[in-house]
């Protein structure tokens, strides 16, 4: 208290540790990163040379760029849109006190604490064509035949790997959308079904309407982590069969640490901030969320 | 609320427990994997619930003899069917462990500035903690790499914990932000006017009154922690490994060890199913940076 700057009447004093470390953890690194984007690794040299603008053009007339660009994006449409259908629909369908309900919410507690890059692994297992349950299960159904690899076919690796991000990441929903629902009042209900509205008007009428703020903030909170995954791909295709799974964050960190391409590996992995960060805020703004 | 049939209540439970099921089955699986000899996990059909447990995964896996119970006991070698994961399992709990601390300490003190204090620039303050929970991953691994490995912070213990506790930051400081917002602020004035300071209210009173708040905080900052893999995967080389990462050497070019990952992966599992099994009441205000409340 005898010290002025240090009272603990002054908010930066709380916030002190807080503000360094993230000055030191984003500011910092951020900065950096825009230099290096104007740099490249010269292997010949052994170090870095001032590029100017290369790398920012060469980005932008990268056709892989833009097709990782475009699987980053339908990933992150159709895994977002399949969570948030699956996720309401389980939500609604466990938001009763039937006996053992409340074990099966806590159930699904347990996707979520499972490592992501475990979770690849066991669904390269769950896909192998040889050995797998899922591939014996499709093949039951005379969907797939026996040794069809799902992940190292061009046309449904992409499919294979939302299946790992789905499996876990739809409870997240579920949870989320519970707590909404379970909170929502009972007389709009009432009355609805006294005017003999139907389920699906009821739903539509009432239910959406009231849980908008719930549905907001989970769509943006796992939007944000659907458009940055790297484990899944990482982990179960590298990319690979060619280029059908190589999203921006996988793209940018194999050209930073597998082809020592410093500058690039930078660029790419500023484009992917620039693009998270528009998308997320316009969503803020237009779904008028607020913390 | 709403009158049911008899039959449709039936109906409905019944399609709980089966899309439930149908969640928990891969983890099922992943369990009786860990358990199956090599033979048994390459058996086509599948063997789902039929097969004869054995503990030799484990015992690879963490270089033990383990020697009870079930099937015959086997040596364990060294060198090859011998991966001594222990190590890289306390890597883990090191890291996890005092990453946690010290996110949860530095976002307590901010947020209760951030909830009990006016000034300019407050809400946009907040916006920018959470703005930095939106950076990729990678667009911060990459100049951090190059920045640790001028500080030769590469491959350390201080070098993963620091940006583990970097990464928990958005959501400890929303979060306790949020419970020291459930706590009114007329506790905190009527004690300032007894004449007691910031700093003796904030111990003495309001912390106390948070303490659940800061445990739902700690058990996620831990998961995340736990299960993060691209900072680990790039700021570490050969000193230290967690869990996730070390779980894809399994991998090598004569074949997967799917035994032995299992068992890896079902013992890491089991700590954090733990903690967030204690923690349910406030999962949800976690998951969505406390912004749903329960």
């Amino acid at each position: 208290m005898k010290l002025g700057v240090l009272s603990a009447d002054r908010p930066l004093v709380w916030m002190l540790p807080l503000i360094l470390m993230l000055v030191a953890f984003t500011i910092v690194p951020l900065f950096y990163n825009i230099w290096l984007s104007f740099h490249e690794y010269a292997p010949f040299k052994r170090q870095l040379v001032y590029v100017g603008m290369e790398n920012w053009k060469a980005m932008f007339g990268d056709s892989r760029m833009w097709e990782s660009f475009g699987i980053t994006m339908f990933y992150f449409v159709v895994v977002l849109s399949i969570e948030l259908v699956l996720g309401m629909a389980i939500a609604m369908l466990l938001d009763e006190d039937e006996f053992g309900f409340g074990l099966l919410r806590s159930v699904l507690t347990l996707t979520l604490v499972v490592p992501p890059a475990i979770v690849g692994m066991m669904y390269l297992l769950i896909e192998d064509p040889e050995f797998g349950v899922l591939t014996y299960v499709l093949s039951l159904f005379g969907i797939l035949d026996k040794s069809t690899p799902i992940l190292a076919t061009a046309s449904t690796a992409l499919w294979g790997v939302m299946l790992a991000d789905v499996w876990q990441w739809t409870p997240f929903m579920v949870l989320i959308f519970l707590a909404g629902l379970r909170s929502l009042p009972p007389e709009p209900y009432e009355a609805a079904m006294l005017d003999g509205a139907s389920a699906w008007m009821t739903f539509r009428r009432i239910t959406l309407p009231l849980m908008s703020k719930v549905i907001a903030v989970a769509v943006l909170i796992r939007g944000i982590d659907i458009f940055r995954m790297f484990d899944y791909v990482f982990v179960m295709t590298s990319g690979g069969p060619g280029t059908s799974t190589y999203t921006l964050s996988l793209y940018s960190w194999q050209q930073t640490f597998s082809f020592i391409k410093w500058g690039y590996g930078a660029t790419l992995s500023l484009f992917a901030l620039f693009v998270i960060i528009v998308i997320a805020n316009l969503f803020i703004w237009a779904a008028k969320v607020r913390w | 609320m709403v009158v049911r049939s008899r039959s449709s209540r039936l109906l409905r439970t019944f399609a709980g427990w089966a899309v439930v099921a149908l969640f928990a089955f891969p983890l099922y699986y992943w369990l009786t994997v860990a358990f199956k000899d090599g033979n048994e996990i390459f058996n086509w059909p599948p063997k789902v619930f039929s097969f004869t447990p054995t503990l030799k995964n484990f015992e690879e896996v963490f270089g033990i003899s383990l020697g009870f119970g079930f099937g015959e006991q086997r040596e364990v070698l060294p060198g090859g069917g011998n991966w001594r994961m222990g190590p890289r399992l306390w890597d883990s709990i090191v890291i996890a462990v005092l990453s946690t601390f010290l996110a949860v300490t530095i976002a307590t003190l901010a947020s209760y500035a951030l909830s009990r204090m006016n000034f300019r620039g407050r809400h946009h303050f907040v916006s920018w903690v959470l703005s930095t929970r939106m950076m990729p991953p990678v667009a911060v691994a990459i100049p951090v790499f190059f920045i640790y490995k001028d500080l030769k912070l590469l491959d350390t213990y201080t070098g993963v914990i620091l940006i583990h506790a970097l990464m928990n930051l958005p959501l400890a400081v929303l979060l306790m932000k949020s419970f020291f917002d459930d706590i009114p602020r007329e506790i905190d004035e009527s004690a300032m006017v007894d004449g007691a300071s910031r700093w003796l209210i904030f111990r003495r009173i309001v912390l106390p009154m948070v303490k659940g708040g800061i445990a739902a905080t700690a058990v996620l900052c831990f998961i995340f922690s736990w299960t993060e893999f691209l900072f680990v995967l790039t700021l570490t080389q050969t000193g230290l490994k967690t869990v996730p990462v070390v779980s894809s050497t399994f991998v090598t070019s004569t074949g997967t060890a799917w035994g032995n990952m299992a068992a890896l992966g079902a013992a890491a599992m089991i700590p954090a199913f733990i903690f967030i099994l204690l923690v349910q009441k406030h999962l949800v205000r976690g998951l969505t940076l406390g912004s749903v409340k329960q």
